[in-house]
């Protein structure tokens, strides 16, 4: 091996043996973004023009000027303090990956110095000598030296699910095919090897897939571009209502300064600042929920992604099957019996009372090499780990479900002798005592390729008893080889003999090598088909995504005719459609001539897509609706996934290996593997499957679609009271009416009593089936649309401000200020000098009564719009259900909004009534009722609205009143 | 088109509502008394004439000019109290409260400009002003059953020692209880608030200074003086500048 020296010089001069990495941004870049981001801007622009404010009135020596720099202040805290919140939650989501990217440090043994030497992979240096044995990682691109039985799991790299068998030889000029070579990440599945390091880090083949994929742009999320649009549009609204009443109150000779202020309230009204923090906590708690149900999720956003999906491409190994091969099917007494493929099968309902059944049996379980590892005698079968091959395994967990104790029955017939299975051969031999003491003959069993099988037998067995194998029994054989195989499964042929015990006696000294024992003319006793099965959740969570619109495409590297075994038993090719070459083998008729049209199914080889142009591939992904990409090679995933784009799609992506990474990461949503995911994967992936189950895909689709309906209803419900906030200061400039409402109020509704119900509406069910409806149109319906927009400010939000209003009038009324009295009186009534004004009852008022009035007219505006609030939170329950088909307390969220709401307003109101910054003032009982009918007129006329809506689908009303 | 019906009708509908609703409120108050007065439970003081600019007097005794808006306000504000408006007013009891619950029709209690001796405007024309002696009315806010205790006065003093003497017009600046308690607009029409005059001598040492008086009521232990936050509650600052 190399010396520690050279070894040292040559890391020094490639650098450690790892992958560099994915550029992360800096935290305190993704810090400033949160507060420059959404409404950030505006309200920084109202910090500073309050800032500007509060200098020239200073300048001028006015008194009320540290009002303006306390606002500012406030404002720029709003923003500070909304900005390190969803930075807290966009950090605290990103954490719970970052421990799936901590890997555990890797040992390679390396000769140096002329000796063997545990060292952590990542010193490893180009020409290091390592050994690896089965189980291992291999910790480089290595070039073997000394193979004994080596095979490599290369299915991370290529896809290929088959074991790979390496050897020193030279076998092919391209590196990823050759035999002699074994790549960094993949596993030594048994044997041991020895070989020389070529490749370190980045620079190995791994590493330059995985720089592929970071090269792979990542796409703004629909969520993202929903949330942007109606930050726009809210921005937007508050930007040229703020323009339009600078101007109008300055040509209503309003001084500059006074107009600015004007501007700052109208912004902080119309801006929601609490919104952007809500939807980023319902954001949290639904991928909290998924979290729950096995779908973890790594970006936020992702958890509507997945709601809007149209496309799932889905693995076929693992995803929506088991992962392990399982006895399906038998053929023995020329019948074929099918077995239960369940996870969790504890019998087997086919009929067992054949005698042919009982040899069959007892092939199936003496000649299998595999075992259970001890001392899992408690684990049910199904979960027993074995140590063995896949096909074994599942023979011998099928014995095992039936027969009982296998490791027994294996006892009492003793082996004596035994041919393992080998290539050449393609059979498996062994010699058995058997466990009937009366009966001293040997018995001989095989299994191994069916057709090599039937070569070697003369007779067949039929319900226990041995006939001549003729040709009609040849035929009944071939029939059943060929119906399984086209079932996709891998079949296995089973005979016997009993070796006559005069030429066999006790003592016989069997030897595998000159074989002196018979090998022909043995008796065929049955036929076992083995398949990795489909989960069993996946069918019904395939034709939920049916149901609900979703397409789903299975993307593997497996045989088309398992592929399209497995896509027909989980319906991703239903029942009633056919290939275009089902179609041409129905009506016999060469397949060019079948209209492409007609066939709703298609089965496409990685050798045709190899040559198709894009728009042939367009074509497939349009004109059928039920799609299996076969053979594929894990490059043309990400094909597939753009041409799905390329429809318009969302597309959602699964993949587990590091060669998946480009598509995860090209894919609106890409989902890892939770458990036979690579790490990288796993980062490129915006979600991870913790259960590898295919119908946790549709839960979280599920969950997508509800969280989308609810930030609808959150937004709905928070824009209302913008108008009841802002009507008050375009009020205040047109009509000259003391000020109603304060800034600094405005900021306790969004930041105060509004945030918790806002979130409760993240909790609330589904209105119908949502998983019925078709996924949303990206370009067409919108988180926010006209009609959401519309009734919100122009219908409840008016009916608010109205109701506040009356409260607001009647508080002066009371106090002794008639609403007629107090039109236009703005100048004298924030006139510091003036401190006999008068009111409509002859009193005279100081300047600072006026202004405690003035503050308890905020209170109860506060406390008009929270009432109202309370109303507007219960309708937004529904969009067009009535509230008593959803229910009024099956959302007990809701109700901790509702009171949660009510206990901050009598807290802001009596318990800080007292303290002046706060502007607000202990209010009478009954002001806190003023607005109820308004609240009960909201509620009723939203009801009215659904019931319209419900009665005349299509109609004007559902057209202008639906969002 | 049916969208703009559609609002039409809505917001008709609201604003019919509003008004209901305003109008209904509306019904439950008394016209002659407002349903609360506890957030002016004390009376604020206030000066007249009132200068434009805050609280500061500025101006020249020999400059007829530099004056004359305060005098016309005095004059004007006057007005009045002239005997000939006071012809309905009838002469009451002083030194004590004119209660008239039980009377429809309340009366008021007539307020003499005599009592205001050289600040009455009858012998000085220019109220003092010409002379250095300037006058300023301190009158305390009308509040709707208002009825003080003990014995109400007015009382200035000026930061500064010896420039100015004050002289109070009723003497001692006295607030008589028989003005009390105010009816309201409605139902006591020709009421009219008790004034008390202060004459500020300005030492002639004292001219181009200026000079920081504050008036507070006192003796009384209902009419409060001393609140933190409202610098107007039963007191008042003003400024006086005067030049030669």
């Amino acid at each position: 091996g190399l010396s520690s020296a050279r070894a040292a010089e040559i890391l020094a001069r490639d650098g450690p043996n790892s992958l560099t990495p994915p550029k992360a941004t800096p935290e305190i870049v993704k810090f400033l973004k949160q507060l420059v981001g959404g409404f950030s801007i505006l309200l920084w622009i109202g910090a500073v023009f309050s800032w500007i404010s509060f200098g020239i009135q200073l300048a001028q020596g006015a008194e009320s000027a540290f009002d303006n720099l306390y606002l500012g202040v406030v404002l720029a805290l709003v923003v500070i303090l909304t900005g390190i919140f969803a930075y807290y939650q966009e950090a605290k989501s990103t954490n719970i990956m970052a421990s799936f990217s901590k890997m555990i440090p890797q040992q390679a043994l390396v000769i140096r110095d002329a000796e063997k030497k545990e060292l952590p992979a990542d010193q490893l240096v180009v020409g290091d000598v390592v050994e690896i044995k089965g189980g291992d990682r291999i910790p480089a691109d290595i070039r073997l030296i000394f193979t004994q039985g080596c095979k490599v799991d290369n299915s991370s790299l290529t896809g290929e699910s088959e074991p790979q068998s390496r050897s020193c030889d030279f076998t092919h000029e391209n590196p990823l095919e050759t035999r002699n070579i074994a790549f960094y990440s993949t596993t030594c599945v048994e044997g041991t090897a020895t070989g020389i390091v070529i490749n370190t880090g980045d620079r190995t083949i791994i590493g330059r897939i995985a720089s592929l994929a970071s090269g792979v742009g990542n796409e703004k999320t629909p969520i993202a571009i929903e949330i942007e649009h109606f930050v726009y549009l809210v921005a937007g609204v508050a930007i040229s209502i703020g323009v339009l009443f600078f101007i109008i109150s300055v040509s209503m000779r309003y001084k500059i300064l006074d107009s600015i202020i004007f501007l700052i309230g109208i912004i902080v009204a119309n801006v929601p600042e609490g919104l952007l923090a809500t939807v980023t906590v319902s954001l949290s708690l639904t991928a909290k929920r998924m979290a729950k149900k096995n779908c973890l999720v790594k970006n936020l956003e992702a958890v509507e992604t997945l709601g809007s999906t149209s496309i799932i491409c889905s693995d076929k190994t693992g995803t929506l099957t088991q992962n392990r091969m399982t006895v399906a099917h038998l053929w023995f007494d020329n019948q074929i019996y099918s077995a239960d493929t369940s996870e969790d099968q504890t019998t087997q309902p086919f009929d067992q009372s054949s005698p042919s059944w009982t040899a069959l049996s007892k092939i199936v379980t003496l000649c299998n090499r595999a075992e259970f590892r001890p001392g899992q005698e408690n684990l049910p079968i199904m979960k027993r780990v074995v140590v063995g091959d896949a096909s074994e395994t599942a023979l011998l967990k099928f014995a095992e479900v039936i027969l009982g104790d296998v490791m027994n029955i294996r006892a009492r017939n003793k082996k004596v002798a035994e041919i393992p299975f080998n290539s050449t051969n393609k059979f498996q031999l062994s010699i058995h005592e058997t466990d009937d003491p009366n009966d001293k003959r040997f018995l001989l069993v095989m299994k191994g390729a069916p057709e090599r099988i039937l070569e070697r037998c003369s007779t067949i067995m039929i319900n226990g008893k041995e006939e001549p194998l003729d040709s009609e029994k040849a035929e009944a054989f071939q029939t059943a080889y060929m119906e399984l195989g086209g079932m996709g499964e891998r079949v296995l042929g089973f005979c016997h003999l009993y070796l006559p015990e005069n030429e066999f006696p006790d003592t016989y000294p069997f030897d595998t090598d000159s074989m002196n024992f018979p090998t022909s003319n043995l008796c065929f006793v049955g036929l076992l088909s083995m398949i990795d099965p489909p989960r069993s959740t996946v069918p019904d969570a395939v034709s939920k995504c049916r149901s609900a619109g979703i397409k789903v495409i299975m993307v593997t590297g497996d045989h088309p005719i398992t592929a399209k075994a497995i896509a027909k038993s989980v319906g991703i090719i239903s029942a009633t459609s056919e290939t275009v070459e089902d179609i041409a083998k129905r009506l016999n008729i060469p397949v060019e001539q079948v209209n492409r049209r007609e066939a709703t199914a298609a089965v496409v080889n990685g050798m045709e897509l190899k040559d198709m142009s894009l728009q042939q591939l367009d074509e497939i992904l349009c004109n059928h609706s039920e799609i299996v990409f076969a053979r594929t090679s894990p490059q043309q995933k990400l094909i597939i996934v753009e041409g799905c784009q390329r429809q318009g799609a969302v597309v959602a992506v699964t993949g587990d290996g590091v060669n998946d990474s480009p598509a995860l990461k090209k894919a609106d949503i890409g989902i890892a593997m939770g458990i036979a995911g690579s790490d990288a994967a796993k980062n490129a992936a915006d979600m991870v499957l913790l259960d590898d189950n295919f119908a946790s895909i549709v839960t979280g689709v599920e969950e997508g679609r509800l969280i989308f309906d609810n930030l609808k209803k959150t937004i709905a419900y928070t824009l209302t009271k913008n108008i009841a906030e802002l009507c008050p200061f375009l009020i205040y400039i047109i009509a000259s009416i003391p000020m109603p409402i304060g800034t600094i109020t405005i900021l306790f509704i969004d930041l105060g009593t509004d945030i918790i119900p806002s979130v409760a509406l993240a909790y609330e069910k589904a209105e119908s089936d949502i998983m019925n409806r078709r996924p949303r149109n990206k370009r067409k319906d919108r988180l926010v649309n006209e009609q959401l927009a519309v009734y919100s400010y122009l219908q409840i939000g008016i009916m608010q401000s109205v109701g506040a209003f009356v409260t607001y009038f009647t508080v002066y009324a009371e106090q002794g200020f008639l609403p007629s009295t107090l039109l236009g009186v703005r100048v004298d009534w924030e006139n510091n000098a003036i401190n006999d004004f008068e009111d409509s009852y002859g009193q005279e008022w100081t300047k600072y009564q006026r202004t405690y009035l003035q503050w308890t007219g905020y209170t109860a505006f506060f406390v008009s719009i929270t009432i109202q609030q309370v109303a507007d939170l219960i309708i937004r329950k529904t969009r067009r259900n009535s509230i008593f088909q959803q229910g009024l307390f099956r959302n007990k969220v809701i109700w901790v909004g509702i009171f949660s709401q009510i206990g901050i307003a009598l807290i802001l109101t009596y318990g800080l009534g007292h303290v002046t910054a706060l502007n607000f003032t202990p209010l009478r009982f009954q002001y806190w009722f003023v607005a109820v009918p308004f609240a009960i007129l909201i509620w009723v006329y939203d009801e009215v609205r659904k019931l319209f809506i419900r009665r005349y689908p299509g109609s004007w009303w559902d057209k202008n009143m639906y969002y | 088109g049916l969208i703009l019906l559609f609002y039409l009708v809505f917001y008709g509908f609201l604003a019919a509502l509003f008004t209901f609703t305003m109008w209904v409120m509306l019904q439950t108050l008394s016209s002659d008394i407002p349903k609360y007065r506890d957030r002016i439970s004390s009376p604020g003081l206030m000066i007249s004439p009132k200068p434009d600019t805050a609280l500061e007097f500025y101006f020249n005794k020999s400059d007829a000019q530099s004056y004359a808006e305060y005098v016309s306000t005095l004059r004007k504000f006057l007005e009045s109290y002239d005997d000939s408006k006071q012809s309905q007013n009838i002469n009451c009891t002083p030194g004590r409260i004119f209660d008239q619950n039980d009377v429809a029709v309340k009366k008021a209690c007539r307020f003499n400009l005599s009592e205001l001796g050289q600040c009455s405007g009858k012998e000085d024309k220019t109220f003092g002003y010409s002379k250095g002696t300037p006058c300023v009315l301190v009158k305390m806010n009308r509040i709707i059953g208002l009825k003080p205790e003990g014995e109400p006065h007015i009382q200035c003093t000026s930061k500064e020692e010896g420039m100015v003497e004050i002289n109070y017009f009723p003497p001692e600046g006295l607030i008589d209880l028989m003005y009390f308690p105010y009816y309201g607009k409605s139902l006591h029409a020709h009421y009219l608030q008790p004034l008390v005059a202060v004459q500020l001598a300005i030492n002639s040492n004292s001219t181009k200074e200026e000079i920081a008086i504050e008036c507070k009521i006192l003796g009384s232990p209902n009419l409060k003086n001393e609140d933190d936050r409202d610098k107007f509650l039963g007191r008042i600052a003003f400024k006086v500048q005067m030049t030669e």
